[in-house]
């Protein structure tokens, strides 16, 4: 793609949305006043796992300024059931009551909710509701979740086992035989939560005479939400409206209608009143939806030069208490594009996924981010078993470009990526042999230092079809409008749902591209389900491709009728010569594009006022909708290159450098890209070295609180080196591919890999996160380096 | 819990107001001031989003009662931007990039705005030091760090400063 191919798209402007934040004149959902609204508070189980006998409110719904009391009973006869069934092999399906009614089945489980005048005093009720339990054992370690006798998490289901799927392709136990050798591998990673900084929240208005539920909530998914929330409330969507004003962050912890926000709206058409509810710290952190939590083991079978033959992965991932989402749904993704990068084709999968008594899971900013750890950490594996170089294992595996298409065993289909590409550019730029001579000295001295790599493939845009193939139902599509306004000026919307990315900046400059003006002159129109068009949101990194591409195209179709009413207004037969360019109609002829005088305003005041003057048969007004479907699937790749030094006394971690060389397509706005870059690999740096949600045996939520759950601060992270290494998807609008995930999948595998590279002379590999010092030390205890090695 | 008069003086300007003993300054800015650029992010003063200045030096509206600060001068991000102009620092974070969500955003203007004032010419690992106690999830902290030893450079008078 050469920089002149546009005029806005791709350009560095500054952020639409900072203004307001940078002044505090933002609106989150805390900052939206409501008149008279109640507050609710949750009243939360104490234990993993125990029966509901009673629930004793007298003395809370006593209490001055308390309005009611509610359990699973009332809520029961208010909302329905979230049925979770989607019809996919070994997916056992699952139901849930809004709040529990006999039964809670983790630590943070909500049991009843308080309404009162404000915070404070509901606050102080919901400490004066008595809960009778009987507290039952639990399961809280998803090794022993299929025990026979385990205690059972969802008493409707024959065991834990809630999803279970199998693959092969190939023969890989005959290329176990023929191998040169078959090497074994483990990845270990944690429970992590997404952590925005403004907790979940919402707003609920009842409109009695309208029979209306105003729902303000900060959500990346408004019309699924809104779909959501009006079947379980048995209201028509004509019924529910879902704004989502600004958002402090989701990073996927705001998809789904959760049990608090489903009760909030309920309580506000059964008391007639506005009720709104804010999550405190603790209840984010303990009952919110936590992620990750996987283990896998493979088998590779290899030849001599490292080649693979074939690969096994065996999966088994801890999904927590309960399913707001399909249960295969996470893991699925990884067992899918495990191979990204590489070529093989004998490959099998065995995923396994177990409920236990903790917060339930959902996707976290990469679902799938174990996956390019556990590729790459399995050819080192493979470089260490056979003495070979770890870049030169990953190199005799890459996919070129002459092998693109590529069909991966899965049957997924990688074009237009460039691995090797990325890969020899990220080589280069931290000069790999230079450091490996480093690296020898510093060993002679007794300083330790590691180089990770980490190759990613990151599946971006899942459209219709790949839905339809997974049996996950939904879509992949988007929708967008862009309209003219008589005046000139330029308003769009589009289903996503923004949570800090910059879509207002990124997609003005995606219409701007479409229609032919200066992006200062479009406003986005997002979050608001009575403005903007029915869409999927916010997920993956679908934004730019799926959203940003249907706004593309239909202010393509919004210049097309511009400059067929400019041709009528200039004499002209045709549009053919005509352009728009800054909001003014250009003419090409002679070999140079010349000004009719002809300008946006011009036209869009003859579309709306003048209707007459229009070509004949033309409609009025400049209204435009437009639907788009991406390709069943895009890739983006990218190489990391994290650097460490490793104090083997201490186990402390330092990371000296950190640099990715990125392909994620045309780049709508390289200021947003670049944000998503270094928040995505800060996210992956985080959870890799120091945060864990951190359960103990009876099911006792340990990290409760910031000083608990360790978020990376300043002090710990690196700047980050980018290489732009962009080349456009050829089947995509304007070539764009999305991405802001691939950085959490590729911080993982290398500053994992560098570690290990630091710790190579003590012949200790760490395979499971967080690298914790006392876990690092525990490796090092009592080992000696071999100078051999140094 | 009965409630109390008391004067909240706030960017300059005083706020009588009635208000439980146990109100934390952070709800009674946002609620009772309708000073909402103030968030609340963790109510245990670990993430810094709800930074203010008292009598001009950073303190968590989380951590302090409304009633504790009476007599003292209490300014909010609102108080930042001067007759709708941006402060240098404000301006930097918007050229650099240094905010995506926003919500932790005010928390580290306030920070910043009165460590600049007390160190001019501050190192990076000095940022970094101060930083530490806001906590961002959205940016990994390089752009926020580049705003600052931008903003910096241009309130010591050195334009030719270029961001790294």
């Amino acid at each position: 793609m050469s920089r002149r191919e546009f005029d806005y798209i791709g350009k560095p402007l500054a952020r639409k949305e900072d203004r307001r934040l940078l002044t505090g004149t933002g609106r989150y959902i805390d900052d939206i006043e409501i008149p008279g609204a109640l507050h609710a508070c949750f009243v939360r189980s104490p234990h993993a796992h125990a029966r509901i006998r009673a629930i004793d409110a007298g003395a809370a719904r006593a209490m001055p300024g308390v309005i009611t009391v509610v359990t699973g009973h009332e809520l029961a006869q208010w909302t329905t059931r979230l049925r979770m069934a989607p019809p996919i092999a070994g997916l056992l399906p699952v139901e849930m009551t809004t709040l529990p009614i006999d039964r809670v089945r983790f630590q943070g489980d909500p049991v009843a909710c308080v309404v009162a005048i404000d915070r404070y005093v509901a606050e102080d009720a919901a400490e004066q509701v008595v809960v009778d339990y009987e507290m039952l054992a639990a399961v809280t370690d998803m090794w022993h979740a299929l025990d026979a006798g385990a205690p059972l998490v969802d008493e409707a289901l024959p065991s834990n086992l809630i999803s279970h799927q199998t693959f092969v392709h190939g023969d890989p136990a005959a290329r176990c035989r023929e191998a040169f050798k078959v090497v074994e591998a483990t990845f270990s990673q944690h429970r992590q939560t997404h952590l925005p900084i403004e907790t979940r929240g919402c707003a609920a208005v009842w409109d009695e005479g309208r029979e209306h539920l105003t729902m303000h909530i900060g959500s990346q998914v408004p019309h699924p939400m809104r779909t959501q929330l009006a079947a379980r409330l048995r209201l028509s969507e004509t019924q529910v409206t879902v704004i989502s004003p600004d958002v402090g962050g989701g990073f996927g912890q705001k998809i789904a209608l959760y049990r608090e926000e489903l009760t909030v709206a309920a309580l506000a058409r059964e008391l007639k009143r506005a009720v709104r509810w804010r999550e405190d710290r603790m209840e984010n952190l303990l009952a919110a939806s936590h992620a990750r939590e996987d283990f896998c083991r493979t088998r590779a079978a290899v030849a001599k030069d490292g080649r693979l033959l074939s690969l096994e992965l065996e999966l088994r991932e801890d999904f927590g208490a309960y399913c707001f989402y399909p249960a295969n749904y996470l893991a699925r993704v990884v067992a899918m594009i495990l191979t990204g990068p590489y070529k093989v084709q004998d490959y099998a999968y065995d995923v396994k996924v177990v409920l236990t008594n903790k917060c339930g899971n959902g996707p976290m900013r990469a679902p799938m981010a174990i996956t390019s750890w556990v590729m790459d950490g399995t050819l080192e594996a493979v470089a260490r078993e056979l003495g070979l170089d770890p870049a030169e294992v990953r190199r005799v595996n890459m996919l070129h470009k002459d092998d693109l298409p590529y069909t991966m065993a899965t049957g997924e289909v990688l074009e237009d990526i460039t691995p090797h590409e990325t890969f020899e550019a990220a080589l280069a730029a931290v000069d790999y042999a230079g450091f490996r001579a480093r690296q020898s000295a510093a060993r002679r001295e007794g300083r330790y230092l590691g180089l990770g790599i980490c190759v990613v493939v990151e599946s971006t845009t899942y459209g219709s079809r790949f839905y339809k193939a997974a049996g996950i139902p939904g879509s992949g599509h988007e929708s967008a409008w862009v309209r003219i306004e008589p005046s000139g000026a330029v308003n769009a919307a589009v289903g996503l749902g923004a949570t800090g990315q910059g879509y207002e900046t990124a997609l003005a400059q995606a219409v701007a591209e479409g229609l032919g003006v200066d992006p200062a002159r479009v406003r986005l129109h997002l979050g608001n389900t009575d403005v903007a068009p029915y869409g999927m949101g916010s997920r993956g990194a679908r934004g730019g491709t799926a959203g940003g591409g249907a706004l593309y195209l239909c202010a393509q179709e919004a210049q097309a009728k511009v400059l067929a009413i400019a041709a009528r207004m200039q004499g002209l037969d045709s549009a053919r010569d005509l352009r728009l360019v800054d909001g003014r109609v250009v003419r090409h002829s002679g070999n140079a594009w010349t000004d009719t005088g002809l300008t946006l305003a011009d036209v869009a005041r003859t579309a709306y006022l003048d209707p007459v003057a229009l070509p004949p048969g033309m409609t009025p007004g400049l209204d435009f909708s437009k639907a788009y479907d991406p390709p069943p699937m895009t890739y983006s790749n990218a190489t990391h290159m994290c650097e460490v030094a490793v104090d083997v006394e201490t186990g402390a971690i330092r990371i000296e450098r950190y640099l990715v060389a990125e392909d994620c397509g045309t780049v709508l706005s390289p200021v947003v890209v670049t944000g998503q870059q270094h928040g995505a690999i800060a996210m992956g740096l985080g959870g890799a070295l120091f945060e864990e949600v951190l359960y103990d045996d009876s099911g006792q939520n340990l990290s409760g609180t910031l000083a608990d759950y360790l978020l990376p601060t300043a002090c710990e992270l690196p700047n980050f080196e980018l290489i732009p290494m962009h080349t456009p998807n050829r089947r995509t609008p304007a070539g764009i591919k999305g991405m802001a995930e691939g950085g959490v999948m590729g911080a993982i595998g290398a500053v994992v890999n560098a570690v290990n590279d630091a710790l190579a002379p003590f012949g200790v590999v760490a395979d499971r996160q967080p690298l914790r010092p006392d876990y690092l030390r525990a490796l090092l205890r009592d080992r000696a380096p071999n100078v051999e090695t140094a | 819990m009965d409630k109390v008069v008391i004067e909240l003086v706030v960017n300059g300007k005083p706020h009588p107001l009635r208000v439980e003993p146990r109100k934390l300054l952070s709800d009674a800015l946002r609620e009772d001031c309708r000073l909402t650029g103030t968030h609340v992010g963790c109510e245990h003063g670990a993430c810094g989003a709800c930074t203010v200045l008292v009598d001009g030096r950073p303190a968590r509206a989380c951590l302090t009662f409304a009633v504790q600060m009476e007599g003292h001068a209490i300014t909010t991000i609102e108080a930042v931007a001067e007759n709708g102009r941006l402060s240098p620092l404000q301006q930097a974070l918007h050229e650099e990039h240094g905010l995506q969500c926003g919500f932790c955003t005010p928390g580290i203007v306030m920070t910043f705005e009165a460590f600049l004032r007390d160190e001019p010419d501050p190192t990076e690992a000095q940022i970094r030091e101060v930083l530490s106690g806001n906590l961002c999830r959205c940016t990994g902290y390089h752009n926020i760090v580049a705003a600052i030893r931008k903003a910096a450079a241009r309130m010591r008078g050195d334009e030719e400063y270029v961001a790294p």
